[in-house]
Order: structure tokens, then sequence, then C-alpha cells
């Protein structure tokens, strides 16, 4: 396979990496760049375990290849914030119950910084409608949206 | 005590590393050297292997070993039934069974070689379902006969029962198998070291049974394995003892020497099991006109696939369960396991509980309509209640069913919104409901159900809990946490639970049967406990004074007497240690529960405290689609003292929710033995766009025998799910589905045929 030179930034840093052409952007930053807070449920575009930011938008990784990536912006849940300073989502996910097993969360958080990027207070319709790309089997979703929707009524969703 | 820990909500221990993605399950897992595997598959649901040529794919550059059921150990594994080998042995027994395996330096090179793997089969007659497997002359899945177990329990005059009932009703449900859907396909890594033994760390629900399991199907000593829990991307019942890819990857650790990771894609996932066990389950009742229960007569049939696993236990489990929820005195089961040439199912979320809340809370509704009485007053006229002793000896020690089923029925306006509801539009509503029961423990295990807490107070005060009980996002380590830094007195950061090691954790039987609350949390307990009053003992040397005097809050040791009697906890834990003969602090409590097996007759009181559930809901359904869909919920739990509410209410939502996609959603499909929709698009769990507000509430008994009051959740909150919509449906358009899942076109046809009586 050949190899394309990428130049990106991911989570505030540059990287520079040569990656062969069918390599799926899920994992390059997995298995190439270790950030493996991205998780892969599916890998058919259907859990959303995957989604990653780029450019600010959310995109589900194993749909994605790496190559396409040159000159892009990528946040993972590992540049969302750390502790002592936690997105308000990672805070929120954590007080509502927003996670069990934890597989899904990473996706979910990407999920709703964009959610709230687009709507920035939204009913729970309107968030229930943009996590649909995402599947939980542990919460219920319950837990998932009273985080969502605590983090837009603190004022973050903007 | 300063502030109570216990009771309050609080986000889980393990949310932190979780929401920063940085919790590490096996498949984030890389080590020096590490190699991947692949597994090919039958594509067969009955043949024979005639030969395996695997020279190609061992040519291919990267690939380091093929393995087929030519090499692995010829001694087979099990629970009851050992059945099963690393790879199959001369024979597969369904589509999808893992034939052969590659390890190569990638996953793509694995995959790539599987393909070059050339395998003949014979084909040969298969049994796909219950009636074929039961049919005269049918092929044998296993020379035993395709009837793997048998069960017959009776009490009581049941045909007195019957003669004595004013109304008798008989119904035959069926029920289907849903896949646990975990979020994290199963994924291992294995390694041996310089000394041969072998480390496993996989993704499960008990380390120890792990270890048994790998002991056994790779014929080695118990000993020489070492099996480390690394995070659990959900359980759901499948991860107790019968997955199989963890042993495959074990396997293939010892014929490379080397590191090797096998990460399952979701088609091997759902390919390889464990779907739950479907039913089928004929129902007769009977009933005076007062609505008391006269008489039970239960037939089952269930299908275990290929091998037998935990199916024989879940069975059991419907035989039996649902009548310790009622005062009965008539009752009789009759249930068979049957093999047939499909995925082997077994161990789910409810353990076969499901199954007959099905059937049983569909027929308490008919009933009740037969008699003109409320569904809710029929089950509160049958309820067991605390201090009972059930038909089949369980000790009934707290009972909030029907408390549970007041907080529902008002929580929904049961009464008003079911007189509101009228039978005709297009978009329909109706209500429904449903009661349940779950045991908290069950020693059917091994006439053991105890649990063992080793508990270390480090010099700085804070402690370590060492215990193999799993913690798969369900909140079993934030529950030891809050009971620990309650009775020690110190802040919940200051408690660390290890993950699960056999090589250092106590033995433990792990997450099932909802035992953890009340057996670890009693170890717990007893632990702390252990470990306070060693503290204070110190502390009264050190200060001078009674032990009697002095407790601890806020990480500070203080005299009750005298308020300048007081030290911080890290100089007494250094105390403890540095003088002559001191130790650091190392307690150790085991908790057995004064429970027994069941004996011959399945008589016996197994489990230390039974949970209860009910709950009430609103659906809507479309006519003209044939859509269901759920418009309202609430669902209450008898959880005993619930030690972290937040937790509760996360099992009950996550529950709920499984349960409408068993009910409404997800369903297998297969042709020929043959999974059609083996992906998340096809097999479709509900999103957070298909259900509703998950209401919750809680009813805190106080179980006598659970630590500090408290017992199991979880469970028992996917038992009423299924029969309450199916209830609902029956409210909205007067069709009863008998027949899970409830989709469209089955709604359709029964209007259909409801609109033609005579057709
Ligand atoms: S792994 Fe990408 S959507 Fe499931
Ligand atoms: S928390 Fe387990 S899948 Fe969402």
């Amino acid at each position: 396979m050949s190899g394309h030179k990428l130049s990106l930034v991911v989570n505030g840093e540059r990287v520079e990496a040569d990656v062969p052409s069918n390599r799926l952007l899920s994992e390059f930053l997995r298995d190439d760049l270790a950030l493996t807070g991205t998780k892969r449920g599916c890998e058919t575009g259907v859990c959303g375990a995957c989604s990653v930011l780029v450019d600010g938008d959310v995109v589900k990784s194993c749909l994605s290849l790496a190559v396409q990536m040159n000159g892009r912006e990528i946040t993972t849940v590992e540049g969302l914030g750390r502790v002592g300073a936690l997105h308000p989502l990672q805070q929120q996910f954590m007080e509502k119950g927003g996670l069990q097993c934890g597989y899904c969360t990473p996706g979910f958080l990407m999920a709703a910084v964009d959610l709230l990027k687009r709507n920035p207070n939204p009913d729970d319709a309107e968030i229930r409608e943009g996590l649909s790309g995402n599947l939980c089997r542990c919460t219920g979703y319950q837990g998932i949206v009273d985080a969502i929707r605590s983090t837009a009524e603190a004022g973050h969703g903007a | 005590m300063t502030v109570s820990v216990v009771g309050q909500p609080m986000p889980q221990v393990s949310a932190q590393e979780k929401v920063q993605g940085r919790a590490v399950y096996a498949g984030d897992i890389k080590m020096a050297g590490m190699l991947h595997a692949k597994l090919l598959r039958s594509p067969h649901a009955h043949a024979r292997i005639l030969s395996i040529d695997t020279s190609a794919a061992e040519a291919l550059p990267g690939v380091k070993v093929v393995v087929t059921g030519d090499d692995v150990p010829r001694r087979r594994w099990g629970v009851h039934h050992k059945q099963q080998n690393v790879l199959a042995c001369g024979l597969v027994r369904f589509v999808g069974e893992e034939v052969a395996a590659v390890v190569a330096t990638t996953e793509a090179v694995a995959q790539d070689a599987l393909e070059l793997i050339r395998i003949e089969y014979e084909e040969l007659p298969a049994v796909l379902d219950i009636d074929a497997a039961l049919s005269e002359g049918a092929v044998p899945v296993h020379p035993e006969g395709n009837v793997v177990d048998e069960i017959n329990i009776a009490r009581g005059d049941v045909e007195a029962g019957f003669a004595a009932a004013d109304i008798v009703h008989e119904e035959v449900y069926t029920t289907h198998s849903q896949y646990p859907g975990y979020m994290e396909p199963m994924a291992t890594v294995a390694a041996t070291d310089g000394n041969g033994r072998l480390t496993v760390w996989t993704s499960t629900q008990s380390v120890f049974l792990a270890r048994q399991r790998l002991a056994e199907a790779l014929d080695r000593p118990i000993s020489s394995i070492r099996v480390i829990q690394a995070t659990v991307g959900g359980g759901f019942g499948a991860k107790i003892v019968e997955e199989r890819s963890s042993v495959i990857a074990a396997f293939l650790a010892t014929k490379v020497d080397r590191p090797v990771r096998l990460n399952l894609s979701r088609l091997d996932d759902i390919q390889s099991g464990c779907f739950s066990v479907p039913m089928r389950i004929r129902l007769k009742m009977g009933m005076t006109r007062d609505g008391t229960i006269t008489a039970k007569d239960v037939t089952i049939e269930a299908e275990c696939g290929a091998y037998a696993g935990l199916s024989p236990e879940v069975m059991l489990v419907t035989a039996m369960r649902s009548d310790n929820m009622q005062r009965l005195e008539n009752v009789r089961s009759h249930a068979r396991m049957i093999h047939t040439h499909t995925m082997p199912r077994g161990a789910f979320r409810g353990f076969g509980g499901t199954q007959m809340s099905f059937a049983l809370n569909s027929h308490m509704s008919t009933m009740a309509d037969m008699l003109g009485m409320d569904p809710f007053d029929l089950h509160r006229r049958n309820a067991i209640r605390t201090g009972d002793l059930s038909v089949h000896g369980w000790e009934i020690g707290s009972c909030g069913l029907p408390e549970c089923l007041d907080q529902v029925s008002t929580a929904l306006d049961w009464t008003a919104r079911r007189a509101r509801n009228t039978r005709c539009g297009v978009l329909r509503r109706g209500v429904g409901m449903a009661a349940v029961m779950h045991v908290s423990g069950n020693r059917t295990m091994g006439n053991w159900d105890g649990s063992t807490v080793v508990l270390k107070v480090n010099e700085d005060g804070r402690v370590v809990i060492l215990t193999a009980e799993s913690d798969m996002g369900q909140g079993a380590n934030t529950m030891l946490t809050q009971i620990c830094a309650q009775e020690l007195g110190i802040p919940v950061s200051h408690v660390t639970v290890q993950a699960p090691d056999t090589d250092n954790s106590p033995y433990c039987l792990g997450s099932l049967a909802s035992r953890v609350t009340i057996n670890a949390g009693n170890a717990m307990l007893g632990a702390a406990r252990q470990a306070r009053s060693q503290i204070l003992e110190a502390a009264a040397q050190k200060l001078g004074c009674e032990a009697a005097d002095l407790t601890i809050a806020d990480g500070v040791v203080h005299s009750g007497k005298n308020p300048n009697l007081f030290a911080p906890l890290p100089e007494i834990c250094r105390y403890h240690i540095f003088r002559h003969g001191g130790e650091g602090i190392l307690v150790r409590h085991t908790h057995d529960p004064k429970t027994v097996m069941m004996n011959k007759e399945h008589y016996g009181n197994i489990a230390p405290a039974y949970s209860f559930a009910a709950q009430a809901l609103e659906v809507e359904v479309d006519t003209e689609t044939g859509q269901v869909r759920v418009v309202e919920t609430y669902l209450s739990d008898d959880c005993g003292k619930a030690i972290n509410p937040l937790t509760v209410h996360g099992q009950s939502a996550g529950a709920a929710v499984q349960a409408v996609g068993w009910t409404l959603y997800e369903e297998l499909q297969m042709e020929g033995g043959r999974v059609m929709n083996g992906n998340l698009a096809d097999y479709t769990m509900p999103t957070a766009e298909a259900v509703p507000t998950m209401h919750s509430d809680i009813v805190e008994t106080d179980e006598p025998n659970g630590p500090l009051g408290a017992k199991g959740a979880s469970e028992t909150a996917i038992l009423p799910g299924a029969p309450a919509i199916a209830n609902a449906v029956y409210d909205a358009i007067g069709v009863r589905i008998t027949d899970l899942p409830i989709t469209p076109e089955k709604i359709l046809a029964a209007l259909a045929a409801k609109e033609q009586p005579h057709a």
C-alpha cells in the first residue's frame, strides 16, 4: 500500500505521519497515535463509539480515511478535558450518570459537543434526536440526556 | 459520622477516567512484540471436517501460526456438560463455530490469511429449531440426544387447585433470543512469560470462573494461569462463564509464546453468542372469583443451541422463580432444554426471568380482564409479603412489591389514564403493567455464595480494596467504596478498588445472580469494621484512652469524651506499623450467606434476599403502520437500601430500555442456521430517539440480611418491560401478542384477523 504524507493537528498538537491510503482514521488514532479513548463498536458507522471532531464537526472515524485528514484539526476525547479541567460535559456525564461501562462515552461526548454547538438550548426531543447516531446499551440514555440538558442549562451550550 | 456516604447519589468511581477516555479495555492493551489473531468460522450448521489445508495461509508473510482443531487439547470444557474444545474438532455444530485461528503480525495479515485456509466439509443434516430437534428420528446434536436437561417440579395438588378454580386460562407464549449488545465487542490479550505462566487480560464478569474455564480448556493447572480483568464494556450475563474467544486467545498465546490480542469484530461477536435462551412456555392457571390463584401449571421448551453452557440453570429459573413472587400452594413445572445446530445461548440479565415474566404477566392481565378486576389489584391479592415462606421454601426477608405496585400506578395515573383511552382512531393508546421478582445471590453455584474482601490501610490512612467481584459498569466498585468510606470515616477519594486479578485478589465468584451488593457488600462491611477496630485499638494505645471512646470522622480519630484527645488517621496508621510487633493494617473478611442449596425437589432458601419490581407504561400503536412506541414509563425497584441511588436509577433505565429493545425492535434473523443480521444496522437496538424519559423510583425496604439493608438491583428491572408493553398493546387495540417480539407485521396481521373474525 502506497504511503501518504499527512500533516494535521490532533488535540492541539501538530502530527506528521506516513499512512497507507486505506488506513481508517479510527485505526490511525488508536493504533498509530495510541489515542485509544476513541472506541470501535461496529466499524460500520452505526454505533458512534468512534466519533471524533474534525474541524469542530462530529465525524465517525471508522468511516473516514486518515488520508482525508490532511490539514484538518481533530479533537478526540483525550483533547476534551483533563483532571482539574474537565469539559463541562464530562463533568455532567459523571454527575448525572451519563455512563456506566464507559465504552460508548467518548463517542457520546463528541456527539454532545457537536449537538450543543449547533443548538445551545436543546429540549429533550432535540437532544435525543441529536444522539441518534450513537448507541449505549447500559444507561438507557436517561443519564446522558440529563447530562446534556444540565450542561446546556448551565450556559455551557454555546 | 459527619456525613453519610451510603445512600448518597455519587458519580461512579470509574467515571472520571472513563469520561477522559483513559479507562483501559482489553482491546486497548498493547504489549511489546504483541501479535494479532483472527478466527475462521464454520459456514455450516452441521458438518464433518474432512480436511484442512493451512499451507497457503502459513506461507503468507507475517503469519506466525495457524491452528485448527487438530492442535487443541482433547479435554473438553463446559459448565456442567463438557461439550466444547478450544476449536471445533472434526465436527461443527453451528454456523459461526470457530474452526481455525491465525496469529500474525497485524490484524490485516491475519484476516488475509483466513481466506487462504482451505477446509473440506461434508455437510450433514441439521436440526435448526426445537420442533426439528424433538421430531422422530432427529439427528442428535450430541450423542446423548437433543434433550440435554429436564426439570420436574411439583408442589401441592395442582389438579385439586384447578378443580377449585372458578376460571382457568391456558395459553402458549414464545420468547425470542436477545443479543446482549454490550458496546465493547469481546477482546482479550494473552501472554506467556519466561516461566511458562499464562496471563490473560480480558473482558469478564468473573476472573476466577474465567481461570477455571481456561484451565479446563487448555488442560493446564489452574495456578499456571493468571486472569486480570480489563475494564469491561458491558456484560449483561454473556461474560460469566460461556465466553469462548478469551479461551481461544489464551490458547494461541501458548502456541506462539508471545503476547496475542484477539479483538472480535461486531459480526464475530454476534456469531459467537451468547444470546439469551428462547423459550416456548405453556402456562395454565386457575383462579377463584376473588382473584386468588389456585393452581399454576407450566410446560417449557427451551433452546440452548449447540452447547448447553448455563442454559439449564437459566431454564430452572424460568421454571420456578416467579412462583415465589406470589402466595401459591399448587404449582407444577415441566421443562426441557433442547439442543439445536444453532449458536450456543445462555446467561442474560434476568437469567431466565424475562421469559417467564412475559408469560405470567400477560396471563395475569388476561385473567384480570376475565374477572373484571384491575390487574394491579390481582397482583396485590396474590403478592408475597415480608416474612412469608414461599412455595419453594424461599424466606422473604423483605418485600416491597406492594409498594412498587402503588408507586408505579400512582406515577402513571393508572386508573384515570386507563379510563381515558379509547380504542378508536389511527393512533391508539393503551396502558400496561407487570410485576416481578429476582434473587439477590444464589447458592446454587456450588454450595458457596461467599465473598471475600481484603482491605489494606496504607500508612497515610488511605485504603486499597482487593476483591474479584467484577465491575462491568454496574457500579460494584462504587458500592464497595461508599460502604468502606462511611465505615472508616474517610473521603471516597481515599479509597481505591483494585481490578480483579486471580493472583492478587481473594477468591470470588464474580458478578452474577445480583449477588455482589448483598454478599460483597457484607464482606466489605465486615472488613471495614475490623480495620476500624484495629485503628481504634492502636489509637487508644497511643492516646492513652479507651478504644470504645474513640471514633473516626473526616480522617481524624478523636475521643468523644475529651475534645483534646485526637490524632490524624495517618499518624495512627503509621503507629500501627512502627512499634515493636507492629504491621501494616491488612484485614480480610468473608461473608457467606446463611442460605442452602436446593434439595432434589428444588426446595430451599437459595438466596439471602429477594428483590422485587413493578412497571407501568403507556404505548401508542399506529394502526396503519403497526408501529408500537412506548410514550411514558415508570419503573419501581425494591432494592432494599439504595447505597447509590444514582446507579440504581441508571440500572433501572438501562434495563428498561434493554427490555423495550427485546420487545419491539431486536430480532435475530436466521436462515439455515446462519445469522442474517449480524451487524448493528440490521440488529436494531434502541437509540435515544426510540425511547421516552425512563422514569424510575426506588422502594427502600430494609433487608435484614443485606449490608446496611441493601439487596441487588438491576436484573429485576429488565423483567417487567415486555409483558407491560404487551399488556398495553392489548389495552390499546384489543389484540394480544403472545409471541415476541411485537413487530409491526404481527400487529397488522392481528388487527386484520380481528376485523374479519370469520376469515
Ligand atoms: S465504530 Fe464507528 S460507528 Fe461504530
Ligand atoms: S455506558 Fe456502556 S454502552 Fe454506554
